[in-house]
């Protein structure tokens, strides 16, 4: 009985299968581990899953979430614990939470912002990254080119662009942070933002790693529901308070 | 951060997903301790192969022996050859990325003619002479079979053996013969293991054109080879630890072979040749099996694999079986093959308890008297009856399978398809009443392709002229809202004909064409006539004399030598009978 929340790890072995192929395998691994999943009516009977945003082709990920209803009851522990001894390496569950109120489908709604740290194998020098970074922050507009989508059209990505950091220790080890709109309202690829500042993804970058999705932080003026948030579970037992 | 050279080409090719492993059940043996090491090879892209069984069974099967270790490699796409190609990279497995080259048999199974300039391009991906005469004692032994190995004739040139025939009992056979110390030595042993046919050892004496002329033995050869067969199906290894695959492939679901071999006769089809007479699995057998596999792979559908599976003596307890056990975890059952008759549907619309399933039936000609034959022993009214059935029991969408240029087809049998696709959309909607405008019959045309080992091995194909005529024809027939025309381009059947009746010569043809960038030729965007009629000239050869050709009924044929259970005098006999138009 109850709906639950999981967020899951998805890892190096398993980065380049798609967020289709994610989902059958997830299912699958729900019906090896017999969880009691409630399934929909009608003549194909589906168990009623919701994903959170699609997580770019290639990036590894430990801030992945699902909902999934059960027809009975069982303890959030053990249901992370039965999913993750049916999962293949690559994927695993690293907490679940049960909601205490039925919710439908819109339960990842009001995830808008996704956290990247994309580790450079080659960088420009932090200097000069930096005075990149910078640039792009201060434009007003950054219009690119969507490929792959008939009719072909142009987005703006600065507005979707929240946080764009340069880190690391030493010039060997620099990482960009980003935080980038996401939801069905439209979002920013982190790879898009590389190519905005003049890396090249597959000679310079070594990882894609999304590591937290949240709802975007209140703005003046509006009401703060649910502002901030983390999708992590917070220390009230049952229940996902805000931070 | 290091990334292997392998991996770095992953984000420049499509479906990367289909060049790695970890699918739940893949086997990760060690290397070091095993004796013989197999690369178990298909040879098309990743989401076909995975949906043939034959290579999960050889998995399972040499992967459960102490001593043997199996992974497997599929046709990477034209991207990821492109890719390997330009990074200097050898074709490696999905389980350990260790190149082809360096295990001990490469395994590469042959599934129909279309496929068999990928062979060769697979074995020069994995820097293997395609010629098996240019290799070495440092190369792998090269081994084929599955359907195509009853003709090995136009691939017997790439391969240092071909098992004819079933492989889960000859595997193990031919592993021991591939332990030993030299190639030379290997070869003696498997051209004794029974079904094994090693090319080498067999000398082709051409006898005019086409594929007329005999194969014989050097050194000591068998004289002739029979295909391999399993008597106990029952008892033969399943794999219930089925590989699940993460992309999306052509079958993602529990295969349950409940039968194997098919005794019907249909004069035109090469099943019987190839997979022999009918055996079970015993009703307790299968539900154990499917329970077993279904929580040993999360699938969801069960899918019973038959020529006919409503053929199986405990049909319907099987079905019912399963229905019960399964339906409540919502895993649905699947019945791809079925007769056209109204017991059919009565198993069909059980399992649409838990879940939809297509209805597929195949009358394969327009006519009785062409029905006659072609030795398919299906009426009109077993026809009508099951449609009936299914119109009754909730169907809208019923899929059916025609053959044109049959021997001796007229345009008046042609015609009669189109007469009786429309008299079937009348009843359809008559039947349906109130939702009639859901009425869908898809019709499939295919072209009649003549077969090694079957009564029809001597008649010759349709020009490409005449199948086209013949399209037309019911095209024109057929303009109707309610039916969905499908039909295969003539020049493709035209070539399945050519190496399917192909002899040893035809194997120059595949590699003068694999040379000229023939690649991935059951695909349609891939498909390049052209490129086989230069192939075909280049080599000297005629297509027509291999595809079109009627053969001598008392010359030689280049696939004599290989024994598929019935002989020469059987299957002249069923010719005959055909040409009378008297059933078998």
């Amino acid at each position: 009985m109850g709906q639950f929340i999981l967020r899951y790890r998805k890892d190096e072995e398993l980065r380049w299968i798609s967020h289709l192929d994610l989902k059958r395998t997830l299912e699958r691994a729900m019906r090896r581990a017999r969880l009691p999943l409630a399934l929909t009516q009608g003549h194909n009977p589906r168990p009623k899953l919701s994903f959170g945003p699609p997580l770019p082709l290639g990036a590894t990920s430990d801030a992945e979430l699902i909902t999934i209803h059960l027809s009975e009851a069982l303890e959030a522990g053990q249901l992370k614990d039965r999913l993750n001894e049916q999962l293949p390496p690559g994927l695993q569950v690293l907490e679940a939470w049960s909601l205490p109120v039925y919710r439908k489908k819109e339960t990842f709604a009001d995830i808008e912002l996704a956290e990247y740290v994309v580790s450079l194998t080659e960088n420009p020098g932090a200097e000069d990254l930096q005075r990149r970074v910078e640039q792009l922050l201060a434009s007003s507009a950054l219009v690119v080119q969507r490929g792959g989508e008939r009719p072909e059209r142009t987005v703006d990505l600065r507005p979707l662009i929240h946080r764009l950091e340069v880190r690391g220790e030493d010039e060997n080890s620099l990482e960009l942070l980003m935080g980038l709109r996401t939801g069905s309202h439209g979002g920013a690829r982190p790879q898009e933002v590389v190519a905005l500042l003049g890396l090249d993804s597959e000679t310079q970058v070594g990882r894609y790693h999304r590591r937290a999705l949240s709802a975007l932080p209140r703005q003046a003026g509006k009401p703060g529901l649910a502002q901030g948030r983390k999708w992590r579970r917070q220390t009230r037992k049952g229940s996902e308070s805000r931070p | 951060m290091q990334i292997s050279e392998f991996e770095a080409l992953l984000p420049r090719v499509t479906k990367p997903a289909r060049y790695i492993d970890g699918e739940w059940n893949a086997v990760h043996k060690d290397w070091e301790t095993a004796r013989v090491r197999f690369a178990l090879v298909y040879p098309d892209v990743y989401e076909v192969g995975m949906s043939h069984l034959g290579l999960h069974i050889l998995y399972h099967v040499l992967n459960s022996h102490p001593d043997y270790l199996a992974e497997r490699a599929y046709a990477p796409w034209t991207d990821m050859e492109a890719e390997l190609r330009k990074a200097g990279l050898p074709l490696v497995s999905l389980e350990s990325r260790t190149p082809l080259r360096q295990f001990h048999v490469v395994g590469i199974t042959l599934p129909y003619e279309l496929t068999y300039a990928n062979v060769l391009n697979l074995l020069d991906l994995a820097g293997v002479p395609p010629r098996a005469a240019d290799r070495t004692q440092a190369d792998p032994l090269v081994i084929g079979g599955g359907p195509g190995a009853v003709n090995p004739e136009p691939m017997a040139p790439f391969f240092d053996a071909i098992l004819v025939g079933e492989g889960e009992e000859a595997v193990l056979e031919i592993a021991e013969a591939a332990a030993l110390p030299s190639r030379q030595a290997a070869l003696a042993r498997l051209a004794q293991i029974p079904g094994v046919y090693v090319p080498s050892l067999y000398r082709y004496s051409p006898g005019g054109p086409g594929p007329v002329g005999e194969v014989t033995p050097v050194d000591g050869a068998p004289t002739s080879v029979a295909r391999r067969y399993v008597d106990d199906l029952d008892s033969a290894p399943f794999p219930i630890k089925q590989l699940v695959p993460f992309l999306d492939t052509v079958h993602s679901r529990v295969t349950l072979e409940i039968m194997r071999g098919c005794t019907r006769g249909c004069r035109f089809c090469q099943a019987g040749a190839v997979h022999g007479s009918r055996r079970e699995r015993k009703l307790e057998t299968l539900l154990r099996q499917a329970e077993e596999a279904v929580a040993a792979t999360g699938y969801d559908e069960v899918s019973l694999l038959a020529f006919t599976s409503v053929d199986h003596s405990h049909i319907e307890e099987l079905v019912s079986g399963l229905v019960e056990r399964l339906g409540k975890q919502g895993v649905g059952v699947a019945l791809p093959s079925l007769r056209a008759d109204s017991f059919s549907v009565s198993i069909a619309n059980h399992i649409q308890q838990v879940r939809k399933t297509g209805l597929t039936f195949a009358p394969e000609a327009g006519t009785a008297r062409l029905r006659s034959v072609i030795n398919k022993q299906m009426t009109e009214d077993d026809l009508f009856a099951a449609a009936d059935a299914a119109f009754s029991s909730g169907w809208t969408r019923l899929k059916l399978y025609f053959m044109i240029g049959l021997p001796t087809e007229s345009d008046e049998d042609v015609e009669a398809i189109g007469d009786l696709v429309r008299r079937l959309v009348g009843f359809g909607r008559g039947a349906l009443g109130a939702r009639r405008g859901r009425l869908q019959l898809a019709v499939s045309i295919a072209a009649f392709v003549p077969k090694p080992h079957t009564p029809f091995q001597w008649m010759g194909q349709d020009e490409m002229a005449a199948l086209a005529h013949k399209q037309h024809l019911l095209q024109g027939a057929l303009r109707e809202r309610a039916v969905k025309l499908s039909w295969t381009e003539p020049a493709v059947s035209a070539l399945e004909a050519a190496i399917s009746r192909g002899d040893r010569r035809v194997g120059a043809v595949i590699e003068r064409a694999w040379q000229l960038g023939a690649r991935f030729d059951s695909w349609g965007e891939h498909f390049e006539f052209a490129r086989w009629q230069q192939a075909f000239s280049d080599v000297g050869l005629e297509l027509r004399d291999y595809a079109n050709q009627a053969l001598p009924l008392d010359a030689p044929l280049a696939w004599d030598h290989i024994d598929c259970g019935m002989d020469r005098a059987a299957l002249r006999h069923q010719a005959d009978r055909a040409l009378r138009g008297e059933e078998a």
